[in-house]
């Protein structure tokens, strides 16, 4: 029996003592991940090998949909404007674009010269044709919800071939923002029935292979209008299972993992792996804890804002993801975009409690539910669980099954963690997931003078003062809002030591520059 | 032949408990379908229109006699998911599923038996102890564990094979060589264990009757008690182990398939779980009940040929009383 124990301990030592190589034997010394990505000059071509989850076996190229294969998105289209990193709206296949005195009518001038990858040029039509498909109730596009708010299929025209004009139903000085969502990627005219497969963008890359949940791949397209891309070849191959994703990095099969933010262990292996390193994506993931404002729990505003005040989001930040990230403060508006409020609510345990007591809820006891899901929203429930007590707030973890989780838990228990991809321009952001009825509002939250506050920002033309107006209303959400914004995480990326430039922000790598170094020989 | 015409019988009755099992174990699972289809983003009415159109508004029993027929004619539906065929989806998945167990199979049950009479025949001598604890050690650590090894071993420090196939349900055949020898590694390791320890037993077990001491007494040698008399019989306790084995192989092998994404019924499973692709689970399920019935049913027919007392039980009772004492032997010596 003992020689069976000293067998079965040697082996698992010494797959420990293998996988994070390097590293072996020191116990766990604090993670130093690499600030960004190498930067550096790539070697002029080469083939980039990319593994991602697929969306499903239905997925599609058709950027309209909600199934769209992300991945391939941005190498294969262009929309009409894009996001900076900082949240600034800038050109894409619009050159440029201008208003009316109260921002009701918008006209884009485009770029001239550019043509699809199959040679037809592309002109005003194709954006009118582009918009249409995703308002059409069969695409059930997204981004249908947030733009027919403003436009109706009889709004959209193309004056000639490079004028677009969108006249909307109210007022609304952030329109351009709304139309660089990813489903917003320009398709060329009359290719909605085919798309999903065809792939016919603008595009620095055009398709080569594509098969749903498999694999797949671009070449480059040398007459890109803004350069040829450094690549020559992007490949793409579907590995659902996280940690045979991460296998297929270690071995060398892949360049770089999309869509796969790793944990604290994971990262440790990859960064101790021979010619694999990580790259972080400052903020990328925008986790929140939704208080259900509907629940008997939650619909209190008093409680809600002692929920808030008994914890502390740098220290959350610590414990639950080690620091690679940002604190939230429950302001939904990533720190890396200029449109954030400054200041920050203070921290208070024991004004929360007091608050509590007032309200009748001293001692509140509730569920927060949590899930494997991602790899972080459990330690973000133990740790907001852990600082609440000292308020006198029980909150029992429970964790229930990824499979469910979205269908089941979300928008419907009373409290739970979740997660969003950043990047929404806040426009987008602040209609979309805090005022009344929309549906992506998973606190069901409901705050008259916050969607007004919205409107009139809207409304407002001058760009010094629109911004005070999100601001405020990004300090209604601090003050009375339902989903509580405890911390903003940075995506750990896995990727290989050749792999320079790597960027992705807005919903899009930056596939222009991204390349690979030449192989020492 | 009365025998394998009820044996027959009870196999298609068996596999329609199974479809009725089946279909409504799967309408259980939580979550729902519609919801799952579009995807987290999509509006309350746009998972109301799709619900209406797959039927899922109908009622529970008009849909698996539906199922029922046209699976029985060979139609099993297309997949909610990717719209496909279903039959072809799950034939090319368990094309690639038959060309790591088919080699596990033999390779497995090879080695397995192999060893396993070897440690008979060297019963408490070191041989038979190193077997016993290795097998003791195989069957105890999971098959999870052991693809990982075999992978950072031999994919990551000494990259001779690929971790993981790329391609998908589309993979080619040369595609997949290189990448199946790893899974069929894993599943020999977790497969071997059992078959040698029954083996094991039972070939001690026949060795210590008295027509092997006779055998042996009246000066045959020993290998040749072992291989002629000893193991026909001593093999007849270890079919059911390997037939379980065999049906586990055919059915798909989750994890193994998962860990290195290889593409095959176990994977389309937890894919279509993932995606509540309930035409598609439920023809899996419908597969793997054959593959168990067909397997089980091969086992058996075997065993007849193995065990002529098998054959001729049901004459003999009729023609002579069988001695009590004889009784009592043979069911000693087949239980």
């Amino acid at each position: 029996m003992a020689q069976l124990v000293t067998r079965r301990t040697l082996l698992q030592g010494a797959v420990a003592g293998l996988a994070v190589g390097g590293l072996a034997g020191c116990g766990a010394p604090p993670l130093t991940l690499p600030e960004s990505a190498a930067r550096g000059e790539p070697a002029l071509g080469g083939t980039m090998r990319i593994a991602r989850p697929a969306a499903s076996a239905a997925e599609t190229l058709d950027p309209a949909s909600s199934l769209s294969a992300y991945e391939y998105l941005g190498a294969l289209y262009n929309r009409l404007v894009k996001l900076d990193i900082k949240g600034n709206t800038i050109p894409d296949l619009a050159a440029e674009w201008s208003t009316n005195s109260d921002a009701t009518q918008w006209v884009f001038k485009l770029r001239a010269g550019v043509s699809f990858h199959n040679g037809q040029p592309f002109t005003a039509r194709d954006v009118r044709y582009t918009i249409l498909h995703i308002l059409d109730p069969d695409t059930a596009s997204p981004q249908a919800e947030t733009l027919l708010t403003m436009i109706g299929p009889n709004r959209v025209d193309a004056v000639d071939d490079q004028t677009v004009r969108f006249r909307l139903k109210t007022p609304n000085a952030e329109f351009p923002s709304l139309l660089t969502a990813y489903q917003c990627y320009i398709i060329p005219q009359g290719s909605a029935a085919t798309i999903g497969s065809t792939g016919i963008g603008t595009g620095p890359f055009r398709l080569d292979s594509y098969r749903p949940a498999g694999a797949g791949s671009v070449v480059v397209n040398e007459d890109y209008f803004d350069g040829r891309p450094v690549l020559d070849r992007i490949e793409f191959f579907a590995i659902q299972d996280t940690s045979a994703r991460v296998n297929s990095l270690l071995s060398s099969q892949v360049d770089l993992l999309s869509q796969t933010n790793m944990d604290d262990a994971t990262a440790r292996v990859v960064i101790g792996s021979r010619g694999t390193t990580v790259a972080r994506v400052p903020d990328a993931q925008w986790y929140t804890i939704p208080m259900l404002a509907t629940s008997k729990e939650f619909k209190d505003p008093t409680v809600r804002r002692a929920m808030k005040l008994c914890y502390d989001s740098e220290t959350l930040l610590q414990t639950a993801i080690q620091g690679t990230g940002s604190g939230g403060w429950d302001n939904p508006v990533p720190p890396t975009m200029a449109a954030r409020a400054p200041g920050q609510r203070p921290y208070d345990p024991d004004r929360a409690r007091a608050l509590l007591k007032r309200a009748g809820k001293d001692g509140l006891q509730v569920a927060i539910y949590t899930s494997a899901y991602e790899p972080n929203l459990t330690p973000i429930a133990i740790a907001y669980a852990e600082q609440a007590r000292k308020a006198g707030i029980d909150l029992k973890i429970t964790s229930v099954s990824a499979d469910s989780y979205y269908t089941s838990v979300w928008m419907s228990k009373p409290l739970m963690v979740s997660y969003w991809y950043t990047g929404r321009p806040v426009d987008q952001l602040l209609n979309q997931v805090f005022r009344s009825g929309s549906s992506y509002n998973e606190s069901a939250w409901s705050n008259k003078r916050f969607d007004q506050v919205l409107d009139s920002a809207r409304a407002d033309t001058n760009e010094t003062s629109r911004r005070a107006k999100y601001q405020d209303a990004q300090q209604i959400i601090v003050d009375d809002g339902a989903d509580m914004t405890p911390i903003f995480g940075d995506r750990i990326v896995g990727l290989s030591d050749r792999v320079v430039n790597y960027d992705e922000y807005g919903f899009e790598f930056d596939y222009l520059n991204i390349g690979l170094k030449a192989q020492s020989q | 032949m009365i025998y394998v015409v009820r044996r027959l019988l009870a196999s298609i009755i068996t596999l329609f408990l199974a479809s009725f099992f089946v279909f409504f174990a799967v309408q259980a699972l939580p979550g729902d379908v519609a919801q799952q289809l579009l995807g987290q983003n999509a509006t309350p009415e746009a998972v109301e229109t799709l619900r209406e159109k797959l039927g899922l508004n109908q009622g529970i029993w008009t849909r698996y006699f539906d199922w029922l027929g046209s699976a029985v004619r060979g139609d099993l539906g297309t997949s909610l998911v990717s719209g496909e065929p279903v039959s072809t989806t799950l034939w090319t998945a368990f094309t690639h599923t038959l060309l790591i167990a088919i080699p596990a199979m033999i390779i497995g049950i090879a080695i397995s038996v192999l060893l396993g009479v070897w440690a008979a025949a060297r019963r408490g001598r070191r041989a038979d102890n190193t077997i016993s604890v290795l097998s003791l050690i195989t069957m105890s650590i999971p098959e999870f564990v052991v693809a990982t090894v075999l992978i950072i071993v031999f994919a990551i420090a000494i990259p001779i094979f690929p971790a993981v196939v790329l391609q998908g349900p589309s993979a080619s055949f040369s595609d997949l060589f290189p990448a199946m020898w790893l899974p069929i590694a894993t599943l020999v390791f977790s497969m071997v264990a059992y078959i040698i320890r029954s083996t094991r037993s039972s070939t001690i077990d026949g060795l210590t009757t008295e027509y092997a001491t006779t055998a042996e007494l009246k000066g045959v040698k020993r290998r040749v008690v072992l291989l002629r008399h000893v193991l026909p019989t001593a093999m007849l306790p270890v079919l059911p182990v390997i037939s379980i084995n065999v049906a586990w192989l055919l059915g798909g092998v989750v994890v193994t398939e998962t860990v290195f994404n290889y593409p095959g019924v176990g994977k389309l499973m937890i894919d279509s779980v993932s995606t509540r692709d309930l035409p598609v689970l439920q023809a899996i399920a419908l597969l793997s009940a054959c593959v168990y019935v067909l397997v089980n049913l091969a086992a058996d027919l075997l065993a007849l040929l193995l065990d002529p007392r098998q054959r001729t039980s049901g004459r003999a009772s009729k023609r002579q009383r069988p001695d009590p004492a004889l009784e009592a032997k043979t069911s000693e010596a087949s239980g």
